[in-house]
């Protein structure tokens, strides 16, 4: 197991290195096949693994830490590179790779036509290694240089594309917003250290109980060590999961290449600040003011994603605020103490929503690179085979499911986390049961707002520049036929079998693995804190609760059926009616405006005075400008004196002869 | 006093000079046409000689049993270091001037005989422990040095150098002599030993401007500001490979002299003439550094350059001590291999028709046309300028660490500040050889000697040097702590 | 006061050297000027020297000849006056002295072997 364990983290790396440096010396092919080939073979040392842990099959697995070497020894400062894999980090195992190679496979036909694959690929790799390196870290400076190591990758992936501007300016944006959140995380493993005298995850853990209650001193207020410490490490959560206040990064990344939104802004990196939680869960146990915060941000950002959803025309969009909004989940999840649940979700939601993303490049590619879904439309019958899987992930993500019987995936982790927040009984406990479940109808209309849009109803292609483009045509010549005459095409099957996958993922992730994940505390290990109270009071919440979840489901779905399909006019007179309301959830809620307001162009200021009156004013022209003047200056005075005339250099050597013998004297 | 000691520890120079006499005679009745042969035997004399110092080098022999004639001379470990770098700089001029002289019909074989002489004069020069053995030496170099500069009579630039340096070298000359004079008068001896002796305690005043009046014509031969006004003029004006020696082995036997000058004779004075060396330091770095980054003409630039980095040599001096010392005596031999090399390429820069490239606009785009000899340019500026891995860099390296362990942290940071200035113009070269278009002017094939030269100094330079950088600090090391025998 | 006081003497007899130089140039310029005839013409205004009327400028060159033979004769002048010295102390230096001579004297005539050889003696 320790060598499969090795092979599973550095095959990517190699991969990337070779394919990277290789790259178009080794040609697309071999590069995508070297990539491709490692992260299947990852992939296939993973399961074994986590059905260990699960105990399937006559397999077993326990808690391993695999040292790799010594990293730093100064002072009492001590750790090593270590992989740790517990019950927590298998599944984060099978999830990674499992997405990963789905998504190279399925890179293989989006990315077809792009002049730089071998980069594309060695990057996917490179993040695969960081994303492996970071959830099997056993310190936390090691969580920290995977949890940078992903945020290289994603914004290298962002900007992928990096002769669009916009690409870049999103590759940025999402590299400064991570910075904020990274701070915060910096700090709290500073603090952590300062406090518990070592950054290895299980002693601070097994240390942390001891601890609750202690106070520090800072700026003269008495705080609790262990909340400050717990809400620096969650901010650095919310940076990377893209949580209210740092969200405003994940819709532009979907500027980058939609396979990589789907690895990357959907199934694992942003998902790593809800592992983080449940990693270090047993310390956030130990911080109630924190756990607290964790619910209502979770909460806040599930309902506020959501809402900012429905209003979307990009068909990215939509799909990156509901990533959002359930990584909302998530968190109120682990906020109430529900870590099962929260893992679970975290892992059903990967397939369902890579499954939808996916299934968006789908379409995007049979679209002629179209993302807005006005432009969609009855597409159902071109694409089958997309809107099929589709049509999966849509159930997985609203939950659908008959109680006791079978349901999607999203059915049970989704049901799951609600009735946690319910059972959980505190103030913020219904708070966050209310706001999930408001925030779970506005899922299910915005999910069949976008199956709506773009597979039924009738064609609205030739609006599209891009189809405009491909056909040749101006809507006015296309006259009464909206499609323009184009057609669109079923993917390639190196598309197609990833999304298959991916559909029975979310068909059946649900259903096979909830008794192990919420009720099992043995599956566990120990590896998260397990609340067996919390689970008990869970599957005794009345019925009216349990059925919250599916009825708000078929609300948002009658809703959507009622506005898309039956009476089309109904957005726009809702729009008409509400102006204000849907200008402000439309523009995000102004967040993007207020941070510009607020900090960006005060930062752009201050560093405009700096450049202009620090760098340019003052260190360029009395340093570099300055220096090279005098030097220019100085060597102009050395070419005059050398007049080349006998006598001035006589004189000259006779002066300096004075010189010395005056300086002396004196 | 045993006289077989004596001679036998001026065995080299007594070979030289035999040789010397007998190859002027073999100019004189067999004409020009035995230039090239007078070259090779004295090139012969020039490796006899150097081989018989290898047992002083390599057992780092000092003290008493190297003084011949009363202590008039002393054979010892420093002497020898320097003169094996002379020799070998000797044997270089030698190797690259037929090329250049045939094809001017001017491959006279007064050249080799006159670089014995002037090798001579620098042997006697660093081996000097007295004021009348110094000046016997220094004037046979000087002598023979106006003749070489001046070497293409028809040539009036040539002609020009070999007068300026000829005026300029007799008025330090007279500045020498003139405190030697005053030095004699206030301390009643010549001798190194003995002025070390009488200036020990207060010095005088007439001793004062005696110390300081040697040191001023040492600096002269040096080319140390503000005594280096003669060199870019004579550089330029030279034929090549009389500068290529003028930069290599007459530097290493003027800066051996003033070492052993300053530390031995002035050594109870060190507090007296550090200031004046620290300030012939900076002023050389500096003025070296803006005065290349205005020339155009390549030999011009490297006699800056040359200006340049007798400054670096100068702050091991000041440093007085055994490290600077062996650190100085480091930096001159990685010197002299970096300058040689760049003369030598300078060597071959030619057209078809044998005209020399002196400018930088006709050596742009080099690295098109002579790939080779580009790369080589590259990694001896490169080295000039002192950046790693290149030897130049650990030649800084040295020099400047003896400072900072002097105390000087000002000086040494002033030094590494201002090789900054430097880098400008060596790294000049390589934009102009490598990124600028392609002159007109067509680059001629080079002869072995040439490549050979080129390529030996160029692997010197290169990171290969570092292999040879411990065996060669024990050397320096023995050999520096020759001028550190008394208290 | 008193260290420069020893060189009043010599302040006193340069400005007596300097009052009398003067005297010698300016007196009979002001005698001849007050008693001859001011009548200037063209010979009377050319200068006079060494009985050769003056055709050229003072600074001419010379043949490089004159030279060659003056450094020449130097060499060797210097060489006999380094023989007076050695000769009267031989007694003190000895065998190693005169040994010493001999080779000094060797050597310069091995220079001037090559500077007959090579023609330098000849005028032509």
């Amino acid at each position: 197991m320790q060598t499969s364990i090795l092979l599973i983290v550095f095959l990517p790396l190699l991969a990337a290195i070779v394919g990277g440096l290789g790259n178009r010396a080794l040609g697309n092919t071999v590069v995508k096949s070297l990539t491709t080939g490692a992260l299947f073979v990852s992939c296939a040392l993973s399961w074994p693994i986590f059905l260990g842990f699960l105990g399937w099959f006559g397999l077993s697995a326990e808690t391993q830490v695999v040292p790799v070497m010594t990293w730093v020894q100064s002072g009492t400062l001590t750790f090593d590179w270590a992989l740790r894999v517990d019950t927590l980090t298998a599944v984060m195992l099978v999830v990674i790779t499992t997405v990963s190679a789905l998504v190279h496979l399925y890179s293989w036909g989006y990315m077809e036509e792009d002049p730089d694959q071998p980069r594309f690929f060695a990057y996917l790799s490179l993040f695969t290694f960081a994303m492996l390196m970071l959830v099997t870290a056993d310190n936390l400076v090691q969580m920290f240089f995977g949890w940078e190591g992903v945020g290289l990758a994603s914004y290298l992936l962002i900007g992928f594309w990096f002769r669009k501007p916009s690409a870049n300016k999103a590759a940025i944006k999402a590299f400064v917003v991570n910075r904020v959140g990274d701070l915060g995380f910096m700090l709290g493993i500073f603090g952590t250290y300062l406090v518990f005298q070592t950054t290895s995850i299980p002693e601070i853990l097994a240390a942390a109980p001891g601890m609750s209650g202690s106070t520090i001193g800072f700026l003269g207020y008495r705080l609790q060590t262990m909340d400050i410490l717990c809400i620096l490490l969650f901010i650095g959560a919310m940076g990377k999961s893209a949580q209210l206040g740092l969200h405003t990064w994940l819709p532009d990344a979907m500027e980058g290449p939609t396979p990589v939104s789907a690895l990357i802004h959907a199934a694992t990196m942003v998902t790593a600040g809800v592992f983080m939680v449940c990693r270090l869960s047993p310390m956030f146990e130990t911080a109630p003011v924190a756990l607290g915060v964790v619910t209502f941000i979770g909460a806040a950002t599930c309902f506020f994603a959501a809402t900012i959803g429905t209003t979307q025309w990009d068909i990215k969009r939509v799909i990156a605020y509901s990533t959002c909004s359930q990584l909302g989940y998530m968190f109120f999840a682990a906020g109430v103490g529900a870590y099962g649940a929260a893992m679970f979700h975290l892992f059903t939601h990967a397939f369902f929503k890579a499954l939808l993303f996916l299934g968006a490049g789908s379409v995007i590619h049979a679209m002629h690179h179209e993302q807005d879904m006005r432009y969609y439309g009855n597409l159902r019958k071109h694409i089958p085979l997309t809107f099929w899987a589709m049509m999966a992930g849509t159930l997985a993500i609203t939950g659908v499911g008959v109680l006791y019987v079978f349901g999607f995936a999203g059915f049970y982790s989704k049901d799951a986390i609600l009735e946690a927040a319910y059972a959980r009984g505190t103030g913020l406990g219904n708070f966050a049961f209310w706001a999930g479940a408001f925030a779970a109808l506005l899922t299910s209309f915005y999910s069949w707002r976008l199956m709506f849009l773009t597979f039924w109803g009738r064609p609205r292609w030739i609006e599209s520049e891009h189809i405009q483009h491909s056909v040749h045509k101006t809507p006015e010549e296309a006259g009464e036929d909206t499609t323009g005459g184009y057609h669109p095409h079923e993917s390639p099957a190196s598309m197609l079998v990833p999304l298959g996958v991916l559909t029975l993922g979310a068909i059946f992730a649900g259903f096979l693995f909830t008794g192990d994940f919420i009720d099992s505390e043995a599956f566990w290990g120990g590896s998260i804190y397990y609340n067996e109270n919390l689970i008990h009071a869970l599957h005794g919440v009345p019925y009216w609760v349990k059925l919250t979840a599916t009825f708000v489901m078929l609300t948002g779905f009658a809703i959507a059926w009622f506005a898309y399909i039956r009476d089309t006019s109904i957005p726009g007179k809702f729009v008409e009616q509400f102006r204000l309301v849907h200008a402000f959830v439309y523009n995000k809620w102004y967040f993007d405006e207020l941070y510009h307001a607020v900090f960006v162009k005060p930062a752009f200021w201050l560093g405009r005075q700096f450049w202009l009156r620090g760098d340019k004013g003052l260190i360029d022209r009395f340093g570099p400008d300055g220096a090279a003047w005098a030097v220019a200056q100085g060597s102009a005075v050395a070419k005059r004196v050398q007049s080349g005339y006998l006598t001035s250099y006589a004189l000259i050597m006779l002066l300096g002869l004075v010189a010395a013998i005056t300086w002396v004297l004196m | 006093m045993d006289y077989s000691i004596s001679l036998r520890l001026i065995a080299p120079e007594i070979l030289l000079s035999v040789s010397g006499l007998v190859l002027l005679l073999v100019a004189a009745w067999g004409g020009q046409k035995t230039g090239r042969l007078v070259s090779i035997l004295s090139a012969a004399a020039l490796f006899g000689a150097g081989l018989m110092l290898f047992p002083t080098l390599h057992l780092g022999v000092v003290g008493p049993d190297t003084f011949a004639f009363g202590d008039q001379f002393r054979a010892d470990a420093f002497a020898a270091f320097a003169k094996a770098l002379i020799y070998l700089a000797g044997i270089g001029c030698l190797m690259v001037a037929p090329t250049y002289f045939d094809r001017l019909k001017a491959m006279k074989p007064e050249y080799p005989v006159l670089l014995l002489f002037a090798v001579l004069g620098m042997s006697i020069m660093v081996s000097a422990s007295d004021f009348l053995t110094l000046y016997i030496g220094l004037e046979l170099n000087s002598l023979a040095a106006y003749v070489l500069a001046a070497f293409l009579r028809n040539d009036t630039r040539s002609a020009e150098s070999g007068l300026k340096y000829f005026v300029l070298g007799a008025l330090a000359s007279g500045i020498l002599l003139y405190g030697m004079s005053l030095l004699y008068g206030f301390t009643g001896t010549t001798s190194f030993e003995g002025v070390r002796v009488a200036l020990s305690g207060e010095m005088s005043t007439g001793m004062l401007f005696g110390l300081i009046f040697v040191l001023a014509g040492l600096a002269f031969k040096i080319s140390a500001v503000p005594f280096h006004m003669w060199t870019p003029d004579v550089y330029e004006g030279a034929p090549t490979p009389v500068t290529t020696f003028f930069a290599t082995a007459p530097k290493v036997a003027a800066i051996a002299l003033t070492a052993r000058v300053a530390l031995d004779a002035f050594g109870t004075q060190v507090d007296a003439w550090r200031q004046v060396v620290i300030f012939a330091a900076l002023a050389s770095i500096l003025v070296g550094a803006l005065g290349a980054i205005g020339q155009q003409n390549l030999k011009r630039l490297l006699a800056y350059s040359s200006i340049n980095n007798v400054g670096f040599i100068l702050i091991g001096l000041a440093a007085g001590t055994v490290g600077g010392v062996g650190a100085m005596l480091v930096y001159l031999a990685i010197y002299v291999a970096m300058s040689l090399g760049s003369f030598v390429a300078l060597l071959m820069l030619r057209d078809e028709n044998g005209d020399a490239l002196a400018t930088f606009a006709d050596i742009s785009g080099l690295s098109a046309k002579r790939p080779a000899l580009a790369w080589c340019l590259l990694a001896l500026m490169f080295s000039l300028a002192g950046i790693p891995p290149l030897l130049g860099f650990f030649g800084k390296f040295v020099v400047f660490q003896a400072g900072v362990e002097a105390d000087m942290v000002a000086l040494a940071a002033f030094g590494i500040a201002a090789s900054v200035i430097g880098a400008f113009y060596y790294i000049k070269f390589v934009k102009v050889m490598f990124f600028d278009d392609a002159s007109e002017r067509s680059v001629a094939d080079s002869t072995t000697a040439h490549w050979v030269l080129l390529v030996v100094t160029t692997a010197i330079v290169s990171p290969l040097g570092y292999l040879v950088t411990p065996s060669l600090g024990d050397l320096t090391d023995k050999a520096a702590s020759a001028l550190f025998l008394l208290p | 006061m008193d260290y420069l006081a020893q060189y009043l003497p010599i302040l006193i007899f340069l400005f007596i050297a300097a009052g009398l130089s003067a005297a010698f140039v300016f007196l009979p310029m002001g005698v001849s000027r007050l008693t001859g005839a001011h009548n200037p013409d063209t010979e009377k205004l050319s200068e006079y020297e060494c009985g050769f009327p003056a055709f050229e400028e003072p600074r001419s060159q010379f043949d490089v000849r004159f030279y060659l033979v003056a450094i020449l004769f130097i060499i060797f002048d210097l060489e006999a006056a380094f023989l007076f010295p050695w000769a009267v102390s031989l007694d003190l230096t000895g065998w190693p002295g005169w040994i010493t001579m001999m080779i000094f004297l060797g050597e310069l005539i091995v220079g001037f072997a090559y500077a007959w050889k090579v023609g330098a003696l000849e005028w032509e």
